[in-house]
């Protein structure tokens, strides 16, 4: 058996019958093939821990998708006749498969395979297999980036959304908002925010290894607790909060998705209903942080947004005049402003509509709303 | 790995900054292998989009539509002026043959796919939550190579994602970490943990899996 150096060039081992090549849980980064003998693979099925044994035939790989993922071995490499092994580094395996390449071909069909079998049973687990409704939630994603004032993003996931349902629930609401957007009434539509991109996150190797998460709430979670686990915890199971990260009280709940619940009945036209979350958010006592304190505002504008939208405008007036004498500096006070103006336009109070426009121009006279603003002054003014 | 040109003309595909390649939950039929350019792998969870990634030259991505056509899992969104090369399904045998690269490329991201997947669903097959827990930091540390397990270890993860690994609720995962927290377990800040002895959690969830096979 000589060991050789890693780098150079593939080295030869022989092992007599009942050694072991390598044991699960071993780290290395070698590749072997069997040359000549019998070697048996041995792991354990993850579902049901029973044993499974698998024959390595000369001429074939093993120990290829632990080397290559950098990962423990997952089975133990057992050799049953004597056998004569080739040991190769990950340079060495990578200059000889270039060379094969229907040997990757077959590889990548066996790990293909592996990979939707693990992904079947990884949704089975969390009972996912048949709650995800995909022409929902391409729906759902394409009401995202509109909300977010991304619309071009918005465009695109509406336009898939028709290319593959055409006639399915949401086609008339994808097409109008496509229509919205076309038109320059999906920016009016929805407050003023930034446009911009938000900040990346840094790209860690972590990030990385959540590629494959899913957004889980389903499971219900067992209470069960085993004997050694008591041991260990100690008896004292109380689970009272003394540190930050659970020290929101459980009445708190999550004001970015109940602003975005909110949203989305409104843009459904379920104005009520809006409304309501739209009050609960209001009556939050403690906000956490500097983004719930921006939808705690935005909820303020979308309360004026969403009874003007009814037709409510006397409501609609308090909504707005809250939002600007709470928060006097608010980047929602200019579309606050505008929408005070349409609102005394439609109770033909032309000379408080004038001046709301006007004061939308002063404030943002080279913006899509200042331009608007003049446009609708100008109408006014020529009647 | 910079692919022939030639490959250009015939599968060429590029974009302007914030188009959409493809988006989350469209089927997909496509995969691609970036020229230049920046590409943001993003997916939307509880109403924000997280960045999962970002892809570079050389780098490839949708490779799960290889498999067969599944709704996409997250969306790729240009970051700049990007020239890709875009295959389908049925040419992919071809594509192989004449670029063996790429085809091992391919081989090693499937590799860690896999050992990711069966890592996760190791987790979840735990019948105790409080366990289930352990072992999400328990992965996280065997991430890390050169981690000294001697030594309290520090993890860079929040409550929500180890909620996702362990498919549980955010409230019940806090439970458990306070739990842990007060027992002197682990420490805990708002974006990492540390945990003062990971042999102790390790030891816990081995034990526990072999009794589960008994």
């Amino acid at each position: 058996m000589s060991n050789g150096s890693p780098t150079q060039g593939i080295t030869t081992r022989t092992y007599k019958p009942g050694s072991i090549v390598y044991f699960e849980n071993d780290k290395s980064e070698n590749i072997y093939i069997l040359k000549s003998g019998l070697i048996i693979l041995t792991s354990q099925k993850l579902e049901t821990g029973e044993e499974v044994k698998e024959e390595v035939r000369p001429g074939e790989f093993f120990g290829v998708k632990s080397a290559l993922g950098r990962y423990p071995r997952e089975e133990t490499a057992q050799v049953i006749k004597e056998s004569v092994v080739l040991v190769l580094t990950l340079a060495d395996f990578e200059r000889l498969i270039l060379k094969n390449v229907n040997v990757v071909l077959k590889m990548l069909r066996i790990f293909s395979n592996q990979l939707r079998r693990i992904g079947r049973a990884v949704r089975e687990v969390l009972g996912e297999t048949s709650t995800i409704n995909p022409e929902e939630e391409l729906f759902k994603i394409g009401e995202y980036y509109y909300r977010a004032g991304r619309f071009n993003q918005a465009r695109y996931a509406y336009n898939k959304y028709l290319d593959y349902y055409p006639n399915a629930k949401y086609s008339d609401l994808a097409t109008k908002r496509i229509r919205e957007i076309d038109s320059g009434q999906a920016e009016s539509n929805i407050a003023p925010q930034p446009v911009k991109r938000k900040e990346v996150e840094p790209s860690t190797e972590e990030l990385k290894d959540f590629t494959l998460d899913e957004d889980i709430d389903s499971m219900p979670a067992n209470e069960s607790v085993v004997d050694e686990m008591d041991d260990f915890l100690g008896e004292n199971d109380s689970a009272s909060s003394d540190f930050d990260i659970a020290d929101e009280s459980p009445k708190h709940e999550d004001i970015s998705s109940m602003f975005y619940d909110a949203m989305s009945l409104y843009s459904q036209s379920e104005y009520e209903s809006a409304l309501q979350i739209y009050k609960k958010i209001l009556n939050q006592k403690s906000l956490k942080n500097d983004a719930e304190n921006k939808i705690y505002q935005k909820a303020h504008f979308e309360i004026g947004r969403t009874y003007f939208k009814m037709g409510q405008y006397n409501e609609a007036i308090e909504a707005f005049s809250l939002l600007m004498k709470k928060f006097p500096q608010s980047e929602l006070n200019v579309n606050a402003l505008y929408h005070l103006a349409m609102i005394y336009e439609v109770k033909k109070q032309f000379d408080k509509a004038k001046s709301y426009y006007q004061k939308v121009i002063s404030l943002a006279a080279k913006e899509e709303i200042g331009k608007q603003a003049s446009r609708r002054l100008k109408n006014l003014e020529s009647r | 790995m910079l692919l022939d040109e030639k490959l250009f003309d015939k599968f060429g595909v590029e974009y302007e900054p914030n188009d959409i390649i493809f988006c989350e939950f469209e089927p997909g039929n496509d995969f691609y292998f970036i020229q230049s350019g920046r590409v943001e792998i993003v997916k939307i969870i509880n109403n924000r989009e997280k960045t999962l990634d970002i892809l570079g030259p050389g780098d490839v991505f949708g490779e799960m539509a290889i498999l067969e056509e599944e709704p996409r899992s997250a969306s790729a969104i240009a970051i700049e002026h990007v020239k890709l090369l875009r295959f389908r399904r049925e040419n992919f045998d071809a594509l192989l043959q004449g670029n063996p690269q790429l085809a091992y490329k391919l081989l090693v991201i499937f590799s860690k796919r896999i050992y990711d997947a069966k890592r996760r669903l190791m987790i979840l097959l735990l019948d105790d939550p409080q366990l289930k827990v352990m072992d999400v930091m328990n992965m996280l540390a065997e991430q890390d190579p050169h981690l000294d397990v001697q030594e309290p270890v520090t993890l860079r993860v929040t409550v929500q994602e180890i909620a996702n690994w362990a498919g549980m609720q955010i409230n019940d995962v806090q439970k458990i970490l306070t739990h842990l927290n007060k027992l002197g377990k682990i420490e805990l800040f708002n974006d990492r943990v540390v945990v003062r002895n990971i042999r102790d959690f390790q030891r816990l969830v081995n034990s526990r899996r072999k009794s589960m096979y008994a």
